[in-house]
């Protein structure tokens, strides 16, 4: 069980990796080094009439400097406030919450499929490869080139890319850049909204890739994210619910249930 | 106290300090394990936020078994709340519990619908009435009995409860609200409606709690809204003798010490020493404590 702490974090600097999304650097040393690729924190807002905090995964962390990353776009009041922090103000930090990735072994090649903003969780974890070394493929899909995180951040990995209305890329959903992608010393990585998750699903099954080496940082509506709302759940396979910020964020998508995932 | 639904069965928040509750209020128990609802069942609204939970919980057998034991070491009291679709249900939760080490009390939730009857035991004066009266024959534990909202007549349903032996009442429930995802042009919650809480129920709670509060003599557990010692203040000026904190604890888990802390500078800046005693209208004399 994680021990979710409260931190007061400060902005180091905020920046526009692209057009269309912020990044918010914090400086909290614990909290860099607890941070785990795939986990989250619940960040406090102060917005007019927002009540609830803002679950964002880690995009990166920098132990050594002290230095946490997130890269979001901004959606509604709390996000706008959030991408309208300065240096030196501060942010309020509950995490790190919830289950980051299980690491692959070391002959694994990591390739990551995301769509849009699910790009944000695999900042750290392509860094993390790069420093050891290890093979990872990042196939980026976003509606167009204005969507997509520059390159230079995923460096390191051998990034393909493909845009809705062609204006990077290939033409087109991302997941049809995954049977090319998909070799047996492969472990996926998902994270994007959920009729991507869904169609990379289904490519899976087609493609006889298991679903248990398939893990996936799940997104989804999030009250408390310490697991007593109960506010955040996603259909389990066999029946009932998982809860994304107490069994995940980062799961496995055997553990999934994804005809009742259709649809939510 | 931390309300029901905000605080699970209490092994969520392990960095909450215990120390600075009165009492912790358990998810809604109900004789069999629910599963719950299916997604999406929270919605934030202004100042506010909509479940549809859907009463998601591991049964009352379990509770009994795996929670109440650990509950005993807690220098706390631990208060069940429990849920049914009929009066036998509840019955049959409350005699599971009744006497059972570890828990200090039952909050009956009567916002549930009655099966039978097709609508909740809490909008009904005499449904709410006999579902009270028969969960009070089923134990001698202290009884507290939560008001749903929904209704047109509170006072009434509130007398009612009284009279049918409840020791207290707890007041209010969540609103029931929806909200619409415009883009995707459906309700926001799967289940289409759901029950409002935080800041923005904070004035309807208060006035529910001053109408009951000067309508029967058993001591009133203020909740709705409460995210600050000064909202808590004025649930006890308008007659509660206790509160409860909700969604509060999903924004801050240090929510409790907080608003205890400040209730007690209010009591040492205002010189009074007794709090409970704070009342803008007299209480008639209580019978229970």
């Amino acid at each position: 069980m994680t021990v979710a702490t409260l931190r007061r974090a400060t902005v180091l600097e905020r920046s526009a990796p692209m057009r269309t999304a912020v990044e918010l650097v914090l400086h909290e040393p614990e909290a860099a080094v607890a941070a785990k690729p795939g986990q989250f924190f619940q960040l406090g807002v102060d917005a007019q009439h927002t009540l609830l905090r803002r679950p964002y995964s880690i995009a990166w962390a920098n132990p050594d400097l002290g230095r946490i990353g997130f890269i979001f776009s901004v959606v509604g009041a709390g996000s706008a406030w959030l991408g309208a922090r300065e240096a030196g103000q501060p942010v309020e930090l509950l995490g790190p919450l919830g289950n980051g990735f299980a690491t692959p072994g070391p002959d694994r090649t990591a390739v990551c499929i995301a769509g849009g903003l699910g790009i944000a969780a695999f900042v750290g974890l392509v860094k993390g490869r790069d420093r050891l070394g290890r093979r990872t493929v990042v196939l980026l899909g976003a509606r167009s080139s204005d969507w997509l995180l520059p390159a230079d951040r995923l460096r390191g990995a051998e990034v393909r890319v493909a845009t809705d209305d062609g204006s990077a890329g290939h033409t087109g959903r991302v997941t049809a850049l995954l049977p090319r992608a998909l070799h047996d010393d492969v472990e996926l990585f998902m994270c994007g909204p959920n009729e991507m998750l869904l169609a990379v699903v289904r490519s899976c099954r087609e493609l006889g890739f298991p679903l248990e080496r398939v893990q996936v940082a799940l997104e989804t509506p999030m009250g408390c994210g310490i697991g007593t709302c109960l506010g955040c759940a996603l259909p389990a396979r066999g029946g009932g619910y998982l809860l994304a910020c107490q069994d995940g964020p980062c799961v496995t998508a055997d553990r999934l249930d994804w005809d009742r995932m259709d649809g939510i | 106290m931390v309300a029901s639904g905000t605080f699970g069965y209490g092994f969520d928040a392990p960095q909450v300090d215990r120390s600075a509750l009165g009492a912790m209020v358990t998810k809604g128990t109900t004789r069999a394990a629910r599963t719950g609802n299916p997604p999406v069942r929270i919605a934030e609204t202004a100042s506010g936020m909509l479940n549809a939970i859907g009463l998601q919980n591991p049964g009352v057998d379990y509770v009994a078994q795996t929670y109440a034991p650990q509950w005993v070491e807690w220098d706390l009291p631990v208060i069940v709340n429990i849920a049914g679709e009929s009066i036998e249900d509840y019955v049959e939760v409350a005699r599971r519990l009744d006497g059972r080490p570890g828990v200090a009390g039952i909050e009956l939730n009567i916002s549930c619908p009655n099966v039978e009857a097709g609508l909740q035991f809490g909008v009904d004066a005499r449904l709410a009435a006999q579902v009270t009266e028969a969960v009070r024959a089923a134990t001698e534990m202290p009884l507290m009995v939560k008001l749903t909202p929904n209704v047109t007549d509170l006072v009434g349903i509130a007398r009612a409860i009284e009279a049918a032996g409840a020791d207290s009442i707890s007041a209010v429930n969540t609103y029931l609200g929806m909200s619409i995802d415009v883009a995707r042009r459906r309700p926001a919650l799967a289940n289409g409606l759901g029950g409002l809480s935080g800041p923005a129920i904070k004035p309807l709670a208060l006035r529910a709690v001053w109408e009951v509060a000067s309508a029967v003599e058993i001591p009133i557990v203020g909740v709705g809204g409460i995210f600050t010692a000064e909202d808590a203040l004025e649930f006890l000026l308008a007659g509660a003798a206790a509160v409860q904190l909700g969604t509060v604890n999903y924004v801050r888990p240090d929510a409790a010490r907080l608003v205890r802390d400040g209730i007690v500078a209010f009591a040492a800046d205002s010189g009074l020493p007794d709090l409970g005693d704070i009342a803008l209208r007299p209480r008639r004399k209580a019978v229970h404590v």
